[in-house]
């Protein structure tokens, strides 16, 4: 036994002391450092020095400074940030597509709803231009409403592809960075001591990129971690990083998609496979919202313009002579969109093209489709509700026809189809002049003077281009219970064309002709009713009546009833208002899903520093032992050196 | 044991305390605009149901533009029709005026200047423009005024029936003007007496029915033959004979056949001749006043003539009238009718605007009450962080 033997306890204890005061010292200046998991120093007793009187202890080692660090709680912390970030960028989207769908006195809804009231007013006074222009200014307005609405949704996909663009730089940061820690951390765990700040480094770059990008990571044994994205891309390999690419959508180049460099090539991400994250939040919002906004927008205004145009082609205007109405409004046309991979010409333009045609827009549906080439035939899918038909050329579906054109498409060929898509953005009125209005119908009703029934011309409705306003159509009921017998006479010369009967009964119209006669009350035996050219367009409003009544047209979404005929649909004002809704309700549900999930990642968050946070009243007991313990071993040093020099002073 | 992070502990304090500051800041925004949706994802199917409330409350307001289109015009109708019936109640006077047999042709002339006078004013008047470019009684159109003086008479240029409102409720725009002026039912309602050929004195009256069952609906003639047996008449029905055949002719005697009565005055001479047709609906006001007139300014006219004119004229006169002023009460009707119409629009305005309110207004009391609630909560909570956040181990040690 030997005084040194005390010292070199004293020194041990005093150096293991102050690697305490020390570690809560960086604990305490690290408390409010996001992401630092605090450390504590392990001790180890020193093995004991055997004597013929047994061990003596030889004080105490420092160990090895550790952090206090959960493997489950910290992955935890990122995937939840992960699925936040998701909810969150994209409700903070939606809350912008939400202001482009308000309601209200200056909403879409209601410059619709004013430009059909605005009809009422020419149906009181077909003759009178204030009333036309009223029409034609509410027109305007009308398709400034779609066009600027369309430009809002232009504006906010711009946004998105930007924000996208800053989030991949960011990504691709902070690969760069944790592939560059990965490397220091290979070469400093070599030393055989856990390189903490590191760790708690990569740990924060890690759980910055999940807030981008859902990822999966993978330890190695040389101490690095592997992270993958987007379904087992690889991001970072030990200290290697590949790199995220924004890419054009192959289809729409309005439209951005992700994409993972490998070597030279540029492997596409699909938006599912990318999953949560930030960027995911932002491509689900692009690829589904936005898109569901757009076609929610284009299908009403096809229908919308669809239906006006087509009223208006049934009337006459105050042309001299008086002409079928010009169109009043114009949208754009629909599209074919060729992927980018399709067959090309030398010149590098594309072999075959697409053309797609609207038939009747009140069918078209708020929805894109796919046309793709499954080795027996071509396959329409619509992505809507993923409902996929085989289609042949010419074909019409969904009230738009499909012209595979010549030549026909390779069967590698892809296309996405945008009847609607399209339809808002270049939405214009195109009549100018008020007096192209066609207020007037080409036929007029009237009751002869000597019918004795209660029925009256309830209205007059011509339903096809094809009314021939040079026939006379002359129906004279023939019993009280509703038989009729119907003459078409020439005009002028009053030849017969042709004649037949039927039976009218209450509700029903009389088609002939192609104008449809609907009358009130009951009409007696011996009744006539005839249906000529109108005399005077000028002052009829025969039209205008049409148009007003389009507010409760079934125009927008109709489907085919299997039988030829047409069933379902909405008017306008339902049409709006469901819109609102699915936009409204797509918001709300991202601000539940938000709100639940920043919740959840709080919780997360908190457990994780629960466990790794630092506590300052504990590191502050802890500094006081630690003190106390360093006060301690000074005082045994204290002894070992009293008792050094008692000894000497016993030799001298 | 939990242990707390003190760094998490001050960032879960101040981010509850933002919460509850955008809570807070949510409901006074809410309070502010009295709204209960601000935005749609406050609550979707509400802002829906607000939105078709709000198109339903401008339909109702279009409605109502319709309405007082449809007036407008109705009561103009009315008016023109009621000033279209004094014409002819003066144009009456006049004509029993000249009916008195002392008046020398100077005194029928005048008169007949005074017809022609009332008749033109009643041409204007049927021509009365509506003030928006049109005529009030255009039908279902018209190129211009809608009645026009053609050589056989005033005729109507329109297309008949009446123009409609576009409203939720079909409304007049406008008249049959036709069928209130040219279309009363000649004669007295059921046949109509005329004169074939008169040489003699002679003038028929209006005639009455005497047995609606017996009405036959066929043409009948009158002829008088003045030979040595004195006057006498037949009666042919369709040509064929009756069995009035040579009935001794006694003035002012009543002619009883098939349900008719009609009496001759006057002094026929031979082959006079008077026919007795069924009524059409095809009596024009304007070629009444023409005909009294004609036979007025004819310095010529006999006693008989005169005399057939100021009865056909008299009972022309009141056919017509009472045409008009069925088409007049028919406007009242209409006028009355939109009362309701407006009525009823007014209700559904006020239906759609409560829809509206009950969709997004705000319920005042309840807002106010959460604002209070989440005010406490506010305050409750800066008070209870600045406590917490007091408390140190360090503020104990040294």
């Amino acid at each position: 036994m030997s005084a040194s033997g005390l010292m070199s306890i004293g020194v041990r204890a005093l150096a293991a002391n102050y690697a305490g005061l020390q570690t809560s010292g960086h604990n305490i200046a690290n408390a409010g450092v996001d992401g630092y998991t605090r450390q504590q120093v392990e001790l180890q007793t020193a093995l004991g020095q055997f004597t013929g009187a047994g061990f003596f202890g030889k004080g105490v080692d420092v160990k090895t400074v550790a952090r206090v660090y959960d493997q489950f709680l910290t992955r935890e912390t990122q995937t939840s940030r992960a699925q936040a970030s998701f909810d969150t960028a994209r409700l903070d989207r939606l809350q912008q597509l939400e202001s482009v769908f308000a309601g209200g006195d200056l909403g879409l809804g209601q410059a619709a709803g004013s430009l059909l009231n605005a009809m009422v007013d020419l149906a009181s006074r077909p003759q009178d231009l204030a009333a036309r222009n009223v029409v034609l200014g509410r027109a305007g307005e009308l398709a400034q409403h779609f066009s600027s609405a369309a430009a809002q949704l232009d504006n906010i996909q711009s946004g998105v592809a930007q924000e996208l663009g800053a989030q991949v730089t960011q990504v691709n940061e902070l690969a760069r960075q944790i592939a560059g820690v990965n490397d220091r951390i290979a070469v400093a765990l070599g030393s055989g001591q856990s390189p903490n700040d590191l760790l708690d480094l990569r740990d924060r770059l890690l759980s910055d990129l999940s807030s981008h990008l859902q990822i999966t990571t993978v330890a190695a044994d040389d101490g690095s971690v592997a992270v993958f994205a987007g379904g087992g891309q690889r991001l970072v390999l030990g200290g290697q990083a590949s790199t995220l690419q924004l890419t054009p959508d192959p289809y729409d180049a309005s439209r951005v998609a992700l994409g993972i460099t490998e070597g030279a090539t540029v492997r596409p991400l699909s938006a599912s496979l990318v999953g949560a994250g930030s960027i995911g939040g932002l491509l689900r919002f692009q690829d589904d919202d936005l898109v569901r906004a757009r076609t929610m927008l284009g299908q009403l205004g096809a229908a919308i313009a669809g239906s006006l145009n087509n009223q208006q082609a049934l009337g006459l205007d105050l042309g001299v002579p008086p002409g079928a109405g010009a169109p009043l409004v114009s949208i754009g046309a629909p599209q074919a969109l060729p992927a980018q991979t399709n067959a090309r010409t030398g010149g590098g333009a594309f072999v075959s093209t697409v053309t797609l045609t609207t038939v009747d827009a009140s069918q078209l549906l708020a929805s894109e489709y796919d046309l793709s080439n499954n080795g027996s035939g071509w396959q329409l899918t619509r992505r809507l509700d993923g409902f996929t038909q085989t289609v042949v050329d010419d074909q019409v579906v969904d009230g738009f026809r499909i012209d595979l054109g010549t030549p026909a498409p390779a069967a590698t060929d892809r296309f996405l189809l945008q009847p609607v898509t399209r339809a808002a953005g270049s939405m214009a009125r195109v009549l100018s002049d008020p007096r192209g209005l066609a207020a007037a119908s080409p036929v007029t009703a009237s009751g002869a003077g000597g019918n004795t029934g209660s029925a009256t011309v309830a209205s007059l409705d011509v339903v096809s281009p094809t009314v021939d306003p040079s026939q006379t159509a002359t129906i004279t009921f023939t019993s009280g219970s509703g038989a009729y017998n119907w003459e078409l006479r020439d005009q002028a010369t009053n030849a017969l064309l042709s004649s037949g009967s039927g039976t009218w009964s209450a509700g029903l119209p009389i088609a002939l002709n192609g104008f449809e006669l609907n009358l009130a009350g009951v009409p007696a035996s011996g009744d006539v009713f005839t249906v000529a050219q109108t005399a005077f367009p000028a002052s009829n409003n025969g039209n205008a009546l049409a148009l007003a009544n389009l507010r409760d047209a079934m125009l927008v979404g109709r489907v085919g009833n299997g039988s030829g005929g047409l069933t379902g649909g909405m008017n306008i004002t339902d049409t709006w208002a469901a819109a609102m809704a699915d936009i409204g309700v797509r918001a709300q549900g991202a601000m539940t899903a938000s709100s639940i999930s920043t919740q959840v990642a709080d919780a997360a968050k908190q457990a994780w520093s629960e466990r790794s946070g630092v506590n300052l009243d504990e590191e502050a007991a802890k500094l006081m032992f630690y003190q106390q313990g360093y006060q301690a071993a000074a005082k045994v040093l204290s002894v070992a050196q009293t008792l050094f020099d008692t000894l000497l002073d016993a030799t001298r | 044991m939990t242990r707390i992070s003190t760094a998490n502990q001050f960032e879960t304090g101040v981010s509850t305390l933002q919460q509850r500051q955008s809570e807070l800041n949510l409901a006074q925004q809410q309070l502010t605009s009295g709204k209960r949706i601000n935005k749609l994802s406050d609550d979707p199917s509400a802002a829906a149901r607000a939105e078709r409330a709000r198109a339903a409350e401008a339909r109702a307001e279009a409605d109502q533009r319709a309405i007082d289109a449809s007036r407008a015009a109705v009561a103009q109708v009315e008016g023109a029709y009621g000033d279209a019936t004094e014409l002819l109640q003066q144009a009456r006077e006049l004509l029993v005026a000249a009916g008195n047999t002392s008046y020398g042709p100077g005194e029928r002339r005048a008169i007949a200047q005074q017809l022609s006078g009332i008749r033109a004013q009643l041409f204007k008047v049927a021509n009365r423009a509506d003030g928006a470019g049109g005529f009030l009684l255009s039908g279902q159109g018209s190129g211009g005024a809608p009645f026009v003086d053609a050589p056989g008479g005033v005729t109507y240029v329109a297309t008949g029936g009446t123009a409609q409102t576009a409203s939720s409720e079909s409304l007049p725009l406008s008249a049959d003007g036709g069928a209130a002026y040219l279309a009363a039912r000649s004669g007295n309602g059921v046949f109509e007496t005329g004169v074939g050929t008169s040489t003699g004195t002679a003038w028929i009256d209006a005639g009455r029915v005497t047995d609606p069952s017996q009405l036959t609906g066929l043409p009948y003639s009158v002829q008088f033959s003045v030979g040595g047996a004195g006057t006498t008449y037949s009666v042919l029905r369709n040509g064929s004979a009756t069995a009035l055949t040579n009935v001794p002719y006694v003035a002012g005697q009543v002619v009883q056949i098939d349900g008719m009565a009609f009496t001759v005055n006057g002094a026929p001479a031979n082959a006079d001749n008077f026919t007795v047709v069924p009524s059409s609906a095809d009596l024009s006001v304007f070629d009444t006043l023409d005909a009294a007139a004609a036979v007025l300014n004819n310095t010529n006219a006999n006693v008989g003539q005169l005399n057939q004119a100021v009865a056909n004229g008299l009972r022309d006169i009141d056919a017509g009238a009472a045409q008009l002023d069925s088409a007049r009460s028919e406007a009242g009707i209409w006028l009355q009718r939109l009362d309701n119409v407006e009525t009823r629009v007014g209700g559904q305005k006020l239906l759609a605007q409560e829809e509206r309110s009950n969709a997004e207004d705000l319920d005042m009391v309840h807002a106010i009450s959460d604002f209070q609630l989440k005010q406490t909560g506010y305050d409750a909570a800066l008070k209870a962080y600045s406590q917490m956040q007091r408390l140190s181990l360090f503020n104990f040690l040294g």
